[in-house]
């Protein structure tokens, strides 16, 4: 890895940490519900600089945000490193399998997807072990966060535009 | 990343989407949108009503059915509707009438204590809850 790529690392994650830990502060209508902003830093890195620098960002991201926050190896940070790992993992697995099938909102709406997914999973598998609450707000959780989704990739879109007209 | 960089973006918000970007938009809101329908359709069986006068057991109803039945307590009869997976008491020989005051309810209880009449709305697992016909008195 080229000091280049680590300034970039360093600064994309400065930026997703800052934006995680603002959402955080944000009040939201229903309490577990977030508005993914800080995966926009994720798209966007994704997108221009590949697949392992966007999955450090991920990591480095939830790692430290959760330190700041206070709430590191509890159970929202299990929720929110698994959730993180795998919809970056979703997103990169989709850009290089077919990097031109979609553009950055398709990739924001995986992402979203199966970071709901995979919080319900872990949801189940820790906390709430009833199949029937999961699957009852498992509709609810995708329809808000392809809401957010595609709010998300649009905005990325445009900051992938910007960063690569400069 | 400046401000007028933005709004030339915004301009063209809809060009950055790919036609597999707006399949995957349509299909996941009619997914999620169905199974939001879907899933309160399935799971209706999942409470029921169950009226104890003086702590026994009365009557046992599905809240999914509706029905107006009267329950014989202490002091006469106290008068239960169950209406679109709701229920509450509509007429009781209670002097105060909180029971009658709390209104729908489609959780938890209305209790009328001076006629000793209580009716529970319960979430019962698997098959007991088969639907006991009632037969009023």
């Amino acid at each position: 890895m080229q000091s280049q790529d680590k300034y970039r690392i360093a600064l994309l994650s400065a930026y997703a940490i800052a934006i995680h830990s603002f959402e955080n502060l944000l009040p939201t209508p229903i309490p577990w519900f977030r508005l993914g902003i800080a995966n926009i830093i994720t798209l966007a890195t994704l997108v221009l600089y590949g697949f392992r620098s966007a999955m450090m960002v991920t990591l480095i991201r939830v790692i430290l945000s959760s330190i700041f926050i206070g709430t590191f190896l509890g159970p929202g940070f299990i929720m929110s490193l698994f959730g993180g790992v795998s919809s970056t993992a979703a997103m990169g697995i989709t850009f290089s399998l077919f990097p031109r099938l979609f553009g950055p909102v398709g990739l924001s709406l995986i992402g979203a997807l199966f970071h709901n997914a995979a919080q319900l999973f872990i949801a189940y598998l820790l906390f709430v072990q009833q199949i029937k609450a999961v699957l009852i707000v498992a509709p609810l959780l995708i329809l808000l966060g392809t809401i957010t989704g595609v709010v998300n990739g649009f905005i990325g879109n445009i900051l992938i535009k910007n960063i690569e007209d400069k | 990343m400046r401000l007028s960089g933005i709004r030339r973006g915004k301009k063209k918000l809809t060009d950055g989407m790919t036609l597999a970007d707006r399949l995957l938009l349509a299909a996941l809101v009619i997914i999620s949108v169905s199974g939001l329908i879907f899933i309160k359709e399935a799971f209706p069986q999942g409470t029921d009503v169950r009226i104890e006068v003086n702590g026994k057991l009365a009557y046992k109803l599905p809240l999914n059915n509706n029905a107006i039945i009267a329950v014989k307590g202490i002091d006469g009869d106290t008068v239960v509707e169950i209406k679109n997976r709701k229920v509450r008491i509509t007429e009781s020989p209670c002097p105060n009438k909180i029971c009658i005051h709390n209104g729908w309810i489609d959780r938890g209880a209305i209790a009328c204590l001076p006629n000793r009449v209580t009716v529970f709305v319960d979430s019962s697992e698997g098959k007991e809850n088969k639907a006991i016909d009632a037969i009023t008195g």
